[in-house]
């Protein structure tokens, strides 16, 4: 048997001062093998960071650590700040969450790839560049000579990350630790970083601990799973187990809250409840109050079950592991909102819309170009129905919804809502006509007033119109709470003392305060962990079918959206390349960005993840002042030709089916290859 | 309203907790109090008995007598009136035009903000003292003057501090959210943004006094400032340099009561700010336009 | 980069036109008109006319106006009444001592303010963190005048160690004596100087400490003396370097208040001559001079700032 790289026994963690200590980490084993990618998966709060950091020994001072941590034959805790030091670059190497503040902005990137080694002695600084320029050729980064002497501001975000991993290889170590690396990019980027970094594992024979709260990376690339929930590991299996036959409650639960991309499921089966904080424990079981085996059970309450084996390999902490049944399919697909659709007058009719910023540069700050956030949109939305528009980052998604809202001004193209044009309204006109078109933000966070009572954010938007009383005054406030599933007690409350999930109940109830008939929801549960990500989508589906409302949904989430929606639409630089009903796009895609934003998206199901085609798109979103010459998509597009450089394709019905696409090549992959999240052969697509 | 005392009460509570600012609210307050009821104390700034000049501290003159024979503390204590009293009005001055200017500047941009600015740039070409000198030399030396003075030169920091603080505000949801409902720009900019700004320039508002009273004292060290026999802080330094010899204690023992005011504003400044907006340090690059050097 | 530099320039412009207004408008906001500050308070009408004349203030406004700027941007601000000597002059024979005096008390303020940071911002909260920001703080509260007053105290009346008035000796002429007489009026700025650079640099390393990069240094190994003297300093200097630039710029004109306490021959205090005995041509021409200084500086700055920081594009 092979010892482990790196092994943690009874770990904790404690944060803060004398008297009121917040345990963080609550006695933690695992144990990580040379070859092998260990994936600790967790909500935010649960610990998994900080375990992460812990085994280092980079915690802050403030942190007081406890247990024992084996490190390549060192006792991490007790060990010399020196040796620690010794170890870092050398024996463990670090890949951080968001990579536009990982990376020093005043040094080159080549220094800060190779000044490790140069620290640690093992590399002469005369060589260190040509080291450096290696080093980013390994991960796939052109031009590594140049890209060596430039500074991070002059990287695009993957590329970043792609430094960052070959930073932390650079000493190749037999331990690398990620923590979220890519949950700051979008899916096609992630798609490169992710098999950069498992090619890199691969060539090194390092093992990885890779911490994430996405289940579909856990799926993608994980060799074993821990999942950890308040402090704890609650599971530990090899990742097909994991998935197939969890034997925690919590991981069964958290499988099931989370809308697939490959199925269009009904209904989420939400956790009920908020995860708990680190300092504020119950008793016993510490999901005991969120578990559908062990709630209010007296053990679970009174006692804290331990990891013990469940089977070959597996490790549980759950007094009842066996009274879980195998995980079910999820259940029927969810009917799609075709009738509403057939026979009504849409509600809103976007034409050709168009947002352009000027660029302004030089002496006399004159306009010499413009970003085309928004480049002739048309879209439109039924009464009852929900249309989603996706997309990566600045695709212009956001600035679609924006420019509908009137929060920016159009610069070209129509835009009529209940048979009237409300573009370019202004003033009172405005106002009224945004009366029944309302928005949700993303961010729960910023989009409540800090210094007003939740009651009265709610009921600001009634008050500004004039017709608090008419509406019904405090008794309609108190209904919208009712409506979005918030206790009436919590009325004089203020924002600062609500978790995400309620914020975002409140933002909507807002949003619901004038009767809107439309409600533009902006990234509506991208900010939420996934337990409250479901609670919240379950809630706008169970205020549609009671209130009739239609919803345009913007987000970048493929599975949300797949399960969400009626109707989607594929936004790529400012314009949309395809635009279909939810079964026409998620079955039958036509446009190779669909196909390959589609095949870049994680499953969350390992068993298909060695058979699945995956197209990995090269390069990133270029900057929208400066786009490709004729199909924006091109340079990154595996079907291009020479047409495509030169002559923009026109937005059109394809065949005879219901889908709307741009391309010269429109068509669907290869028989073979059609589903892209089932198994299936792996060559190259048309 | 209930709120607001209430905040206002757990503010009050949170720096009587630490020692710095409770020290600093306490000399500040006994100050304050011997500046409004300095009439009522047994002082007399004004009685001159030549027989009496240059004597150093005794009994009856806890800070000795100047040149003319006067009660030195009294004169501190009355100087204390000159001195509150002018960086009163000088703030006022400075928020009433600094807020709104900055107000408008950040909520609207475009061109308003490039006027407002390149007018409050103006004031910022010249350091502070040098501002209110002029400006001095033009009203002619009173009271009045070195209190316009003084708050003409406090209005820049104002406007770039509720500037900047719209400015971040203006991006954030809330904001968006107020609009995409429907309110208008007025109500925004004074129903949403404003209650929001409070905290930075209150923080201000307690900063700048400590600058004021340092820049009125020093026009009335450089013979510019409040003219006399009105006691002034500053004045009394000026006469007091002259005497350094024969009466040290003239210019130390005033020069020490001014130096615990500017103290006291300084760390109560930084206090708040700690408190309410979670920063040590209030911004030093606002103050350091002030600087009187 | 000269399209950066010219663009600044181009913002100058309306500032210094305003400034430049109301500095010459100054003389007409003066009570009893400019006539009577220049020929005095019980001056007969003959005089009243022929200083009239002589300053040609029976001309248009704007002639008057024009005819001032034209002078000035050649450097012309007239002939002081006081003094009898071309403004031009007079400053120009105070404008070393400002400069030397500039540049001493900045080199005080940067050999105390940087050290006290440093060493206060790498352990936040502790006591000899409370110890400099105290320090930080006393430097900062006490008036330069007060302090000044106690060091001629001290180093003057007490020890008579050093002279109580200091004059303008050349550096270069005689180093040892342009140290005696520099000495504490360069310490009396320097230290109040030196607060606000030590509390700025402190918040700012403090701050680029906690940065996300300071965390992936650590997990590469880099010794903490790397980490602080290379990544952190980098990056909390160069916002510092706005804030010295602020200061020395301050001290051109800004120093009156410690060239009165020390009876300086500097700038400063030419200016509180001119303005106590109300000679308005010498106080536009300080405050013009002060003011090109200033901005001059600034701009320095600016253009350095974007030169070193990699991030500005300065295009």
């Amino acid at each position: 048997m092979v010892d482990p790289v790196l092994s943690v026994r009874g770990l904790k963690v404690d944060f803060g001062g004398e008297g009121r200590s917040v345990p963080v980490v609550r006695g933690v084993d695992f144990d990580v093998y040379p070859n092998e990618l260990l994936c600790i998966v967790g909500e935010s709060g649960s610990g998994k960071s900080v375990t992460s950091l812990a085994v280092t020994g980079l915690l802050s001072e403030t942190a007081r650590m406890s247990g024992s941590v084996r490190l390549c034959g060192v006792d991490v805790i007790g060990a010399a700040p020196e040796t620690l030091r010794q170890m870092r670059g050398r024996d463990v190497g670090f890949i951080f969450q968001d990579p536009t503040t990982t990376l020093n902005p005043v040094l080159t990137v080549g220094r800060q790839i190779t000044e490790g080694e140069v620290a640690h002695g093992r590399l002469k600084k005369a060589d260190a560049h040509a080291r450096a320029a290696e080093l980013l050729r390994e991960v796939d980064v052109a031009d590594p000579e140049g890209r060596a002497g430039q500074y991070p501001h002059q990287f695009s975000g993957g590329m970043r990350q792609r430094a960052v991993i070959a930073m932390a290889m650079a000493g190749q170590p037999k331990l690398i630790i990620a923590d979220e690396p890519t949950t700051a990019l979008d899916v096609t980027v992630q798609a490169q970083v992710l098999a950069v970094l498992a090619r890199r594992q691969a060539e090194l024979g390092s093992a990885v601990i890779l911490i994430t709260h996405d289940l579909g990376v856990v799926a993608e690339v994980a060799d074993r799973v821990a999942v950890m929930y308040g402090g704890r590991i609650v599971e530990t299996a090899p990742v097909a187990e994991i998935f197939a036959n969890p034997r925690h409650p919590y991981t069964r639960a958290l499988l099931r809250s989370q809308p697939r991309i490959d199925t269009s499921d009904a209904r989420l089966d939400p956790i009920p409840g908020q995860p708990p904080t680190p300092g504020a424990l119950t008793k016993g079981c510490s999901f005991q109050p969120r578990c559908a085996v062990g709630r209010d059970r007296p053990l679970c309450m009174t006692e804290e079950p331990g990891l013990r084996p469940v089977g070959d390999g597996r490790l549980s902490a759950c007094h009842y592991p066996d009274e879980l049944g195998p995980d079910t399919v999820p259940a029927a697909p969810r009917a799609v909102a075709e009738a509403a659709s057939a026979t009504a007058e849409p509600l809103l009719i976007v034409d050709g819309l168009k947002v352009h910023f000027p660029v302004k540069t030089g002496v006399l700050r004159r306009t010499t170009g413009w970003v085309k956030a928004v480049d002739g949109v048309s879209l439109s939305v039924n009464p009852g129905e929900t249309v989603s528009l996706v997309g990566e980052s600045g695709c212009g998604k956001t600035t679609t919804g924006r420019a509908i809202m009137g929060l920016i001004k159009a610069t070209g193209g129509s835009i009529r809502f209940a048979g009237r044009s409300v573009r370019d309204l202004d003033g009172a006109a405005m106002r009224k006509a945004r009366r029944e078109m309302q928005y949700v933000f993303q961010d729960p966070y910023a989009s409540l007033n800090p210094v007003l009572s939740v009651e009265d954010i709610v009921a600001e938007p009634l008050k500004i119109h004039g017709i608090y009383d008419e509406m019904g005054g405090a008794r309609r406030i108190a209904e919208l709470f009712d409506m979005v599933g918030l206790s009436r007690s919590m009325l004089g409350r203020f924002p600062s003392e609500f978790s995400g999930g309620q914020k975002q109940r409140i933002g909507i109830a807002r949003a619901l305060a004038l009767q809107p008939k439309l409600l533009i929801l902006d990234e509506p549960v991208a900010a939420l962990d996934v337990s409250i990500q479901a609670q919240v989508i379950n809630l706008l589906q169970d205020l549609q079918a009671e209130l009739g409302l239609a919803y345009l949904f913007i987000a970048h989430n493929l599975s949300v959206v797949r399960h969400v929606s009626d109707r989607v639409a594929v936004m790529y630089l400012g314009r949309i390349v395809e635009e279909s009903s939810r079964d026409g796009l998620y079955g039958l895609p036509v446009h190779p960005y669909t196909q390959s934003l589609l095949s870049a998206a994680p499953v969350p199901d390992p068993e298909v993840r060695d058979t699945r085609r995956r197209i990995v798109l090269e390069g990133e979103i270029p900057n929208p002042a400066s786009p490709p010459t004729g199909c924006t998509f091109h340079p990154r597009c595996f079907r291009a030709t020479a047409r495509c450089a030169s002559e923009s394709p026109s937005f059109g019905r394809y065949q005879e089916t219901a889908t709307r696409t741009s391309c010269h090549h429109a068509g669907p992959l290869a028989e073979a290859h059609r589903n892209v999240f089932a198994a299936g052969s792996l060559e190259a697509a048309s | 309203m209930s709120r607001l005392l209430r905040k206002t009460g757990s503010i009050l509570a949170r720096l009587l907790s630490r020692k710095g600012s409770a020290l600093a609210l306490l000399f500040l307050s006994a100050v304050t109090f011997a500046a409004i009821f300095a009439n009522f104390l047994p002082l007399d700034p004004f009685g001159q008995k030549l027989v009496n000049a240059l004597k150093g501290p005794s009994a009856t003159n806890w800070f000795g007598t100047d040149e003319l024979g006067r009660d030195i503390l009294a004169r501190v204590v009355y100087g204390a009136r000159t001195s509150l009293l002018t960086a009163a009005g000088a703030v006022a001055i400075a928020a009433l035009a600094g807020v709104p200017i900055g107000l408008v500047a950040g909520f609207f941009g475009g061109w308003r903000d490039a006027a407002l600015m390149r007018l409050v740039d103006v004031l910022l070409a010249l350091p502070a003292i040098l501002f209110a000198m002029a400006m001095i030399a033009v009203l002619g030396r009173s009271q009045a003057a070195a209190l316009i003075a003084v708050g003409i030169t406090g209005i820049p920091s104002f406007a770039r501090i509720t500037r900047a603080q719209v400015l971040t505000l203006r991006k954030r949801d809330f904001v968006t959210a107020v609009e995409a409902f429907g309110g208008s720009a007025t109500y925004n900019m004074f129903r949403t943004i404003l209650p929001n700004s409070w905290s930075p320039i209150f923080v201000q508002v307690v900063v700048l006094c400590s600058v004021a009273i340092l820049l009125e004292a020093a026009l009335s060290f450089l013979g510019v400032g409040v003219p006399p026999p009105t006691p002034s802080w500053g004045e009394m330094l000026r006469t007091g340099k002259s005497y350094l010899h024969e009466a040290p204690y003239y210019a130390v023992l005033p020069g020490l009561v001014l130096t615990l005011t500017i103290l006291s504003f300084d760390v109560l400044g930084r206090a708040l700010s700690d408190i309410l907006q979670g920063r040590r340090d209030v911004d030093v690059v606002a103050k350091a336009g002030e600087a009187s050097s | 980069m000269i399209g950066f530099v010219v663009r600044r320039l181009l913002q100058l412009v309306p500032v210094l036109l305003l400034a430049s207004t109301g500095i010459w408008a100054m003389i007409y906001a003066v009570p009893g008109g400019p006539i009577a500050a220049i020929a005095g308070d019980n001056a007969s009408p003959e005089q009243i006319a022929a200083a009239t004349a002589q300053f040609g203030l029976d001309r248009p406004v704007l002639v008057q106006y024009a005819d001032w700027l034209w002078n000035a941007l050649r450097g012309d601000f007239g002939i002081s009444i006081r003094g009898r000597a071309p403004v031009l002059e007079l400053i120009g024979q105070r404008l070393p001592a400002t400069l030397q005096l500039a540049v001493a008390a900045t080199i005080v303020s940067l050999v105390i303010g940087i050290p006290v940071a440093i060493a206060s911002a790498l352990r936040p909260g502790s006591w000899i963190d409370r110890l400099l920001s105290g320090w930080s703080a006393l430097a900062l509260g006490v008036p330069t005048f007060w302090l000044g007053i106690l060091l001629i105290l001290l180093f003057a009346v007490e020890l008579r160690w050093l002279p109580s008035a200091s004059g303008y000796v050349p550096f270069w002429e005689n180093p040892l004596g342009a140290l005696r007489n520099l000495a504490l009026p360069a310490l009396t700025l320097g230290v109040y100087v030196s607060g606000i650079l030590a509390r700025f640099l402190r918040a700012s390393l403090v701050n680029e400490l906690q940065a996300d990069y300071v965390r992936t240094a650590r997990s590469k190994g880099l010794p903490e003396r790397q980490i602080v003297g290379v990544h952190v300093l980098r990056n909390a200097l160069l916002p510092f370097v706005t804030i010295v630039g602020l200061m020395m710029a301050n001290f051109i004109g800004g120093a009156v208040v410690t060239e009165a306490v020390f009876t300086y021959p500097g700038i400063g205090r030419l200016l509180i001559q001119a303005i106590t005995t109300r000679d308005y041509p010498l106080i536009q021409g300080c405050i013009v001079v002060i003011l090109v200084l200033y901005i001059a500086i600034n701009l320095a700055v600016d253009v350095l700032y974007a030169y070193i920081d990699p991030r500005i594009d300065y295009r």
